[in-house]
């Protein structure tokens, strides 16, 4: 009764739950132009997922691998053919692991070359959209029982919460369940001490799962939506964040009927949703701020979409940033990888990969 | 069920006036209303509580003594309005009923000099007050703190010799005993002095210099000092004002009671100080008004007069009146700090819009919308100059003349448009632009109405203001956003305004509502009179006049339509819709070349904006959680310009997909043989060569209007 009487007060005074305030990027947070900067290392098209095997940088583009030399610029080069659009890709094994429309998990190559999964735990896989090897293992993430890698936007307006994490071991054959009922787990790292480092995505959170332990936020109230981990040199990681909430989407998402008309009769690139790619479209909602002023785009204009990485320390505190503004084009990014003293960032937003310091140079700002 | 849903939501918002409710709560007079209301309320209850309280003899009873504690409320509220306040008012009562007890009864004096003089000695003791106050600067509080100890010590020490005098003798003095219970009409006297005095103070606080001195220092003391006003002086008479006024009260009350017992003005200052408060007399200072403390006066009188009826005691009385004290003032200051966004939370009202899906605009041979990237490598004329030139128009010499946000008409000269000057400097933003027969400019000023410049570039206004319409409540006389104009052969000027709600800078919330709140008006200059011929149209805009010289079309941008409207002939009042369901929100329309016309579409319709203009309750709540720069917006970033011929076909339309070198078009000009482009938020005007084959090279637009040669 009380519940449903501070929710009552909650919407009309729009407190609480029924409040659409997004953090602001602000301190460590603060937007610079390091993603805008960045060298175009290559082009890819349509990709989804990058990994590093140590040597070479592995781009899942549409329904092919394509293998990027990270020393030298080069035409990427395809390495594999897959049956269907891969969502996922790591190294694992001597050969890749791939996650085929969401469906399935595929070994290629290396020792366990061949082997395939479409269920884990009794349950088929709906939307496997991160992979990370561990050892002999292997972790996915099926971020959602509802919707496929594709119809990330849905999932998030239709506010689901049903992911999971599962390790998969191709030489016992053993699945086992590591946790459910996540609001998005989209990418999977491991810690030195063996501890899983997962976001959720819709959370705007990303958490730790120790063994034998229950899972705990280590950062939360992120102003986007996070995504893939990857180890950074010198301990920590870099978080890849692929978008960044707006006060509008947060208040649809308090709409339920506004976002059943809308799911119902419009596209979702049309959507006032979060997107991967800079707006093309004059279908596409237009939000005050971003009306253009005597012939500019307003950098501060509330993003539709955005260019976001930051490295997180070993204790899970945010470090460092790179932005590309809304003013910018290398937005969405969903995948990086360290390689020495580079780092690359897959940029779905430019189809592009992108190559930057990782440690920041004297007065870049970053 | 979704369907019978809109279908409700539509008749919902058809049948019931949302927007009235933010522009009756933002009338000055509904703070009056609110008390006005409480009296009604406790008026009611306490008839209901005690049967047979209020005949005409109590009524009496209570008005003679309202003739009395009025004054005191009266003398109080200007101490108040001007920013202080008087705590004295019991104790002056006190001693000035004292002084003319003793005149009366022991000097036996005759009534008339008595009662000056105890009107003197009220104002004198009020002075002391206002010296201390007004020129030495004491705290208003403090200071009648003491002198309301002080003037009690007085009163007691004098009761004390003359008490057994005052009580032992009565005064033979038939005034005297007629202001104590004399009637006029079967009104006690002092109520028909305390109306005049009422009506004199109305008077003097909102229709004389005094008043309106007053007001200001409560407003704002240091900006009534920096502007000049007697700061000082003006005080200190409120409180001699005051003490005035209190002995009047006392007069009448020592002609009606003639005690000097030890409570007598106990306790008044929290009666009146609680009328004053109560009829929404800010403490503080700048607000209030006599009405008010009249309104909070006759609470106060019901309820002490109730509450007697009742059998309470003086005690309980009091504790109930000072409750109320406390009760309204914090109603008081949170309804000044919070009025403000009340008003905007309410305000803002969205109305149903249904638009059906628009057409297609895909590039597919045959479609008349489809995008191509014609206007993306256009000229570019004046660009980082000017800035905002919502309309452009050529004057027969060639010249280019275009609005700017800083509200001047600027011109680029012919041949090259290198060139630019101020030709007008006027104030607000210049939108629509129009030259008549005698070259003057015509121009719709944003926030200030139609304006002319002459060719020398003198600027006249022409009028700022139509006729007042019945229903509504705002006074919507005053243009707030005149748009776009057109002069029809007899030289009388039809202009639109898009929105009667908003101002220039808030026209984004009235697309956000699309309610229609606009109007085509007609300016004669022959006679100097100004009419609303079309009311209720949403956004109207992009007046042009038609060859037949009986008629004109206008866009209505919100509603994505244009329409053709007869002015004279044998059609005369009849609108006819030209096209609507437009991909695009149509902005201004002018004549092309060939007989047709051009319209540009200043932003494109998304399907996410649509379905939120069939959820008014959606967009209400937008306007209330988000800030201005989150709403969803109509796609002004992106737009085209079409032509269109008199039967409604969109003959081809000319893009610039991105809005890369024209983000926002809302108006085209063509001339010789060119297309010149103007944007809202532009920094630019664009300039683009039409093929030979689609227009005349000698096209003049002044030349074909008033058929003169070139």
């Amino acid at each position: 009764m009380i519940a449903a009487l501070r929710s009552f007060r909650d919407r009309l005074l729009g407190r609480g739950d029924a409040a659409c305030t997004v953090p602001v990027f602000d301190g460590v947070l603060k937007p610079n132009h390091a993603l805008d900067r960045a060298t175009a290392w290559a082009g890819v098209s349509d990709p989804a997922d990058m990994a590093c095997d140590g040597k070479r940088l592995l781009v899942a583009a549409g329904e092919r691998v394509l293998e990027i030399d990270p020393a030298e610029p080069a035409q990427p080069r395809e390495v594999f053919h897959a049956s269907g659009r891969i969502t996922a890709i790591a190294a694992f094994a001597g050969g890749i692991a791939i996650g085929v429309e969401g469906l399935a998990v595929r070994i290629h190559g290396g020792r366990f070359d061949g082997t395939r999964w479409t269920s884990a735990c009794g349950q088929p896989f709906k939307c496997v959209n991160a992979i990370a090897a561990n050892g002999d293992t292997l972790l996915v993430c099926d971020a959602s029982r509802h919707n496929g890698p594709e119809d990330w936007q849905r999932d998030l307006m239709e506010r689901r919460s049903s992911g999971r994490i599962v390790r998969l071991d191709p030489a016992s054959g053993q699945e086992l369940l590591l946790a459910e009922k996540l609001a998005y787990p989209f990418g999977v790292a491991v810690e030195p001490d063996g501890s899983l480092l997962f976001p959720e995505s819709w959370k705007h959170r990303v958490v730790r799962l120790a063994p034998g332990k229950h899972p705990e936020p280590v950062l939360e109230n992120l102003p986007g939506y996070p995504s893939r981990l990857v180890p950074a040199q010198g301990g920590g990681f870099w978080l890849t964040v692929f978008a960044c909430r707006t006060q509008l989407v947060e208040f649809i998402l308090r709409e339920r009927k506004y976002r059943e008309i809308m799911m119902a009769t419009i596209a979702p690139e049309l959507w006032p949703a979060p997107q991967l790619r800079p707006p093309h479209s004059f279908l596409e909602p237009l939000q005050g701020g971003g009306i253009k002023q005597m012939g500019v785009l307003k950098p501060w204009a509330p993003p539709r979409s955005y260019g976001l990485v930051v490295r997180l320390d070993a204790g899970g505190r945010i470090r460092r940033s790179l932005h590309s503004r809304v003013d910018g084009s290398n937005h969405g990014v969903v995948a990086a990888a360290a390689i020495g003293q580079a780092l690359f960032c897959l940029s779905v937003g430019a189809d592009a990969v992108l190559r930057l310091d990782a440690e920041p140079a004297q007065g870049d700002g970053a | 069920m979704a369907h019978l849903n809109e279908t409700l939501t539509r008749i919902r918002y058809r049948i019931w006036p949302d927007h009235v409710v933010g522009e009756i709560l933002s009338k000055p007079w509904m703070e009056t209303a609110i008390p006005v209301l409480v009296l009604v309320a406790t008026f009611a209850i306490l008839s209901w509580l005690v049967p047979g309280f209020f005949t005409f003899a109590q009524l009496s009873i209570i008005a003679r003594e309202g003739g009395e504690l009025g004054f005191i409320v009266l003398g109080l509220s200007i101490v108040i309005m001007a920013g202080g306040v008087d705590l004295s008012v019991g104790s002056i009562f006190a001693v000035t009923n004292f002084i003319v007890l003793l005149l009366m009864h022991e000097y036996e004096w005759s009534a008339a000099p008595a009662v000056a003089v105890t009107i003197l000695a009220g104002m004198a003791l009020g002075a002391v007050n206002g010296i201390l106050i007004g020129y030495l600067r004491l705290r208003a509080f403090l200071t009648t703190l003491i002198t309301l100890i002080i003037f009690r010590a007085v009163y007691e020490i004098w009761t004390a010799d003359h008490a057994t005098a005052i009580a032992m003798s009565l005064p033979d003095s038939a005034t005297w005993d007629f202001l104590g219970i004399g009637l006029i009409r079967g009104i006690p006297v002092n109520v028909w002095l305390f109306a005049a005095v009422a009506l004199a103070c109305h008077v003097l606080l909102t229709r004389l210099r005094p008043g309106w001195h007053l007001m200001a220092i409560g407003g704002s003391r240091r900006a009534a000092y920096n502007a000049g006003i007697a700061v000082r002086r003006t005080i200190a008479l409120t409180y001699v004002a005051s003490g005035g006024l209190t002995a009047i009260a006392a007069i009448f009350f020592g002609a009606r009671l003639a005690s000097v017992g030890g409570n007598i003005g106990v306790g008044m200052e929290v009666t009146a100080l609680t009328a004053a408060v109560l009829g929404g007399i800010t403490l503080g200072g700048g607000r209030g008004s006599v009405t008010k403390a009249i309104v909070g006066l006759a609470i106060v009188l019901i309820i002490t007069n109730g509450m007697t009826a009742y059998s309470a005691s003086g005690g309980a009385i009091r504790m109930t009146l000072a409750a109320i004290l406390v009760a309204a003032a914090v109603i008081d200051i949170r309804w000044i700090k919070n009025r403000h966004r009340i008003i905007s939370s309410v305000y803002v009202s969205p109305d149903y819009l249904y638009l059906p899906p628009p057409p297609s605009c895909e590039a597919k041979p045959g479609n008349a919308w489809a995008v191509n990237d014609t206007l993306r490598g256009v000229d570019v004329i004046g660009l980082g100059e000017v800035e905002g030139p919502e309309d452009v128009i050529l004057d027969r010499n060639d010249n280019l003349y275009s609005g700017s946000r800083h509200g001047d008409i600027v011109r680029f000269l012919a041949p090259d448009y290198k060139r630019m000057e101020i030709f007008a400097h006027i104030g607000g933003q210049p939108l629509g632009l129009a030259f008549d027969r005698e070259d003057n400019l015509n121009v719709c000023v944003g926030g200030m109405g139609l304006y002319q410049v002459s060719p020398a570039g003198e600027v006249r206004k022409l009028t700022d203001e139509t006729n007042r319409s019945w229903t509504s409540v705002n006074d919507d006389s005053r243009l707030r956003l005149a748009d776009d104009l057109d002069i029809a052969d007899d030289g009388r000027i039809f202009f639109s305004e898009a929105t009667r709600r908003y101002e220039m800078s808030e026209y984004a919330v009235d697309a956000l509502e699309s309610r229609p709140a606009g109007r085509i008006i007609c300016h004669d200059p022959r006679t100097g009179s100004t009419r609303t011929v079309i009311d209720r149209l949403r956004f109207p805009n992009g007046i042009s006049m038609c060859d037949d010289g009986q008629s004109f079309l206008f866009a209505q941008t919100s509603a994505a339509s244009v329409s053709r409207y007869w002015f004279d002939g044998p059609k005369k009042g009849r609108i006819e819709v030209l096209i609507d369901n437009l991909p695009g929100y149509p902005d201004n329309i002018n004549k092309a070349s060939d007989g047709n016309y051009w319209v540009a579409l200043v932003g494109m319709r998304g399907p996410a904006l649509d379905l939120a203009m069939r959820m008014p309750g959606f967009r209400k709540r937008m306007t209330q959680r988000l800030p201005f720069d989150e709403w969803m917006f109509p796609n002004i970033n992106n737009g085209c310009v079409f032509k269109i011929n008199l039967e409604g076909k969109v003959l081809y339309s000319l893009w610039d997909p991105q809005g890369i070198n024209h983000p926002m078009i809302t108006s085209m000009r063509e001339h010789k043989g060119w297309l010149y482009l103007g944007g809202l938020s532009n920094n630019r005007i664009g300039r683009y060569k039409l093929p030979e084959s689609e227009a005349d090279p000698a096209y003049v637009q002044y030349a074909r209007r008033w058929g003169l040669p070139t």
